[in-house]
């Protein structure tokens, strides 16, 4: 007993010399060191589409998060190598350490999050039903005929609230009320009515353990206005055909 | 923190038994409970010393698994006044502040379980010592994660269950024991107590005591005994007793409750079991010194006859 609390006492002295030796702008450290082998080199990034945060067309490969992305890398001075894939595959090869980085829309309820590293979320949105501007608003959603977008899964949830969703192709060519995200009907000019279908936190995803990766890009994206966020999302939505 | 939930859990469970067994082990016998309560403090003994062995091996195990899979933890960062401060170091001083109440409640119980000769409240206190080793590991746990050596949590955290699993283990022990009427042992289960030889020398001070055997059992928190006493004659036997019950009593406050017997002779009552040690079950007023007992083995293999 004495000889491993002795063991225990050195190794703890030893790590608290160490943190304040002025190491502090070096902790933490990644075990395997990506911070150190991306700076200045080659950014592995896995992207999976999920539209407005990444799409690609054309070839081309563009949205909020790859934006951010290429931001982050300028400020690292590194490249980027782009690896297309379905979020699944791209995120098993992330915990694996393949990448360095998998930006696919990704949200912090993620059942992914025990197995990797997930970011702090860098912006908040809420799905929310807008209505026009110049009709009165409904007094109370239930009952209400609203326009959702095929396949998403704010259907469901009008109709947990007693809403009647009215499934269309393309919600931009709905003349009522519809269900979609805060800044999309921003952007449309509609009024928001308070009842919120469900708030979705966005995050980016490094490999587990990789603190020092993750802190910087932490850094990064925490200055980050809430403000300039949306407005990367409105530019998307507009350059849309 | 589910396993912060179930280790906090785990935790509780000494300092409610103590609770609970010293207000039960104080009521007065009853038709049904004829020796009274005394043993709630060696069945919560047994409860608490129980949980402290689980709360180690829980600890060993999680420890292990993690270290086994190579689980890196991930520390990130959280903003404080428009600064990503890394989580690693808020968490530091909030360990340190986890550990410190349990340092000194730890250390306040261990000297009263001994006065009071109470083994639920060392269980409890074994207790908040594996509370504040887990919160240093936990220190020293992040500080390894900062300086990069991902191992280094669930490391230190299986160098410190094995602590735990050692005290859990030596508290199980000890109450099970002591539930099987082992002689008197200290609370920490480290040596005997030497009330009965004590109690046997003294009694055989007594003019009219010829020989006597003494055997006691820990109930708990309180002795409970017998002594058989060979008088030199047969005069005054119920004052002979009481003196000799009224001298025990004034011995020891532990010692609760002793029966003594007259008995023409000591018929022979010690275990003769091969290998059978140190430990002896009871106490001859000729065998005792101030030392636990340390019997000549070859006067004790031979059936000794009462003069």
């Amino acid at each position: 007993v004495l000889g491993r609390r002795h063991v225990l006492t050195r190794f703890l002295l030893a790590a608290t010399l160490l943190a304040l030796a002025g190491a502090c702008e070096r902790i933490p450290q990644d075990p395997r060191g990506t911070l150190d082998r991306v700076t200045g080199a080659t950014m592995r990034v896995g992207v999976s589409e999920m539209p407005p945060w990444t799409q690609f067309d054309d070839g081309e490969i563009r949205g909020v998060e790859v934006e951010l992305v290429r931001r982050f890398a300028d400020e690292l001075g590194a490249e980027i190598a782009w690896v297309q894939g379905s979020e699944a595959a791209l995120l098993e090869a992330l915990e694996r350490y393949e990448l360095d980085l998998v930006i696919a829309g990704l949200t912090d309820d993620t059942p992914w999050n025990s197995r990797l590293g997930l970011t702090t979320p860098y912006v908040t949105t809420k799905t929310l039903v807008g209505v026009p501007p110049a009709s009165p608003p409904p007094a109370e959603l239930a009952g209400l005929e609203v326009a959702v977008e095929r396949g998403d899964v704010a259907a469901a949830l009008l109709r947990e609230k007693g809403a009647v969703p009215v499934v269309v192709a393309d919600l931009s060519a709905a003349s009522g009320p519809v269900a979609a995200d805060d800044w999309w009907i921003t952007a449309q000019g509609l009024r928001t009515l308070s009842t919120e279908l469900q708030e979705e936190k966005h995050v980016m995803a490094v490999p587990p353990g990789e603190n020092a990766w993750l802190v910087r890009l932490e850094r990064f994206l925490s200055p980050l206005e809430d403000l300039e966020v949306r407005r990367l999302l409105r530019a998307t939505a507009e350059a849309e055909p | 923190m589910r396993t912060a939930w179930f280790e906090d859990m785990l935790s509780l469970i000494p300092p409610a038994v103590f609770l609970i067994a010293s207000r039960v082990s104080l009521r007065r016998p009853t038709a049904k409970f004829p020796y009274g309560y005394h043993r709630a403090t060696a069945a919560g003994h047994l409860i608490a010393g129980a949980a402290l062995a689980a709360m180690g091996l829980y600890l060993l195990i999680e420890a292990l698994v993690k270290l086994a899979t190579a689980e890196h933890p991930t520390i990130g960062t959280v903003e404080i006044f428009g600064h990503a401060v890394w989580l690693g170091w808020l968490m530091l001083p909030a360990l340190l502040w986890s550990a410190l109440p349990a340092v000194f409640l730890g250390r306040a119980k261990l000297p009263l379980a001994e006065s009071l000769h109470d083994r639920v409240l060392h269980a409890d206190a074994k207790m908040n010592k594996a509370d504040w080793l887990t919160a240093v590991a936990g220190i020293v746990g992040v500080l390894g994660i900062g300086l990069g050596f991902w191992w280094a949590d669930a490391a230190a955290a299986a160098v410190i269950s094995l602590d735990i699993v050692h005290d859990g283990w030596t508290n199980t022990r000890v109450s099970v024991t002591a539930l099987m009427d082992e002689r008197p042992i200290s609370v920490d289960g480290s040596k005997h107590d030497p009330l009965p030889e004590r109690l046997a020398d003294r009694l055989r001070q007594l003019k009219w005591v010829q020989a006597v055997e003494v055997r006691v059992r820990d109930e708990g928190h309180v002795f409970f005994g017998e002594a058989f006493i060979v008088p030199k004659d047969e005069r005054h036997p119920v004052g002979r007793i009481q003196e000799a019950v009224r001298i025990a009593r004034e011995m020891d406050w532990r010692l609760h409750e002793l029966t003594v017997t007259l008995v023409p002779t000591l018929a022979e009552r010690r275990s003769e079991a091969p290998g059978d040690g140190e430990a002896s079950t009871a106490a001859r007023g000729h065998d005792a010194d101030d030392e636990p007992p340390r019997v000549d083995r070859a006067r004790r293999r031979r059936p000794q006859r009462a003069e």
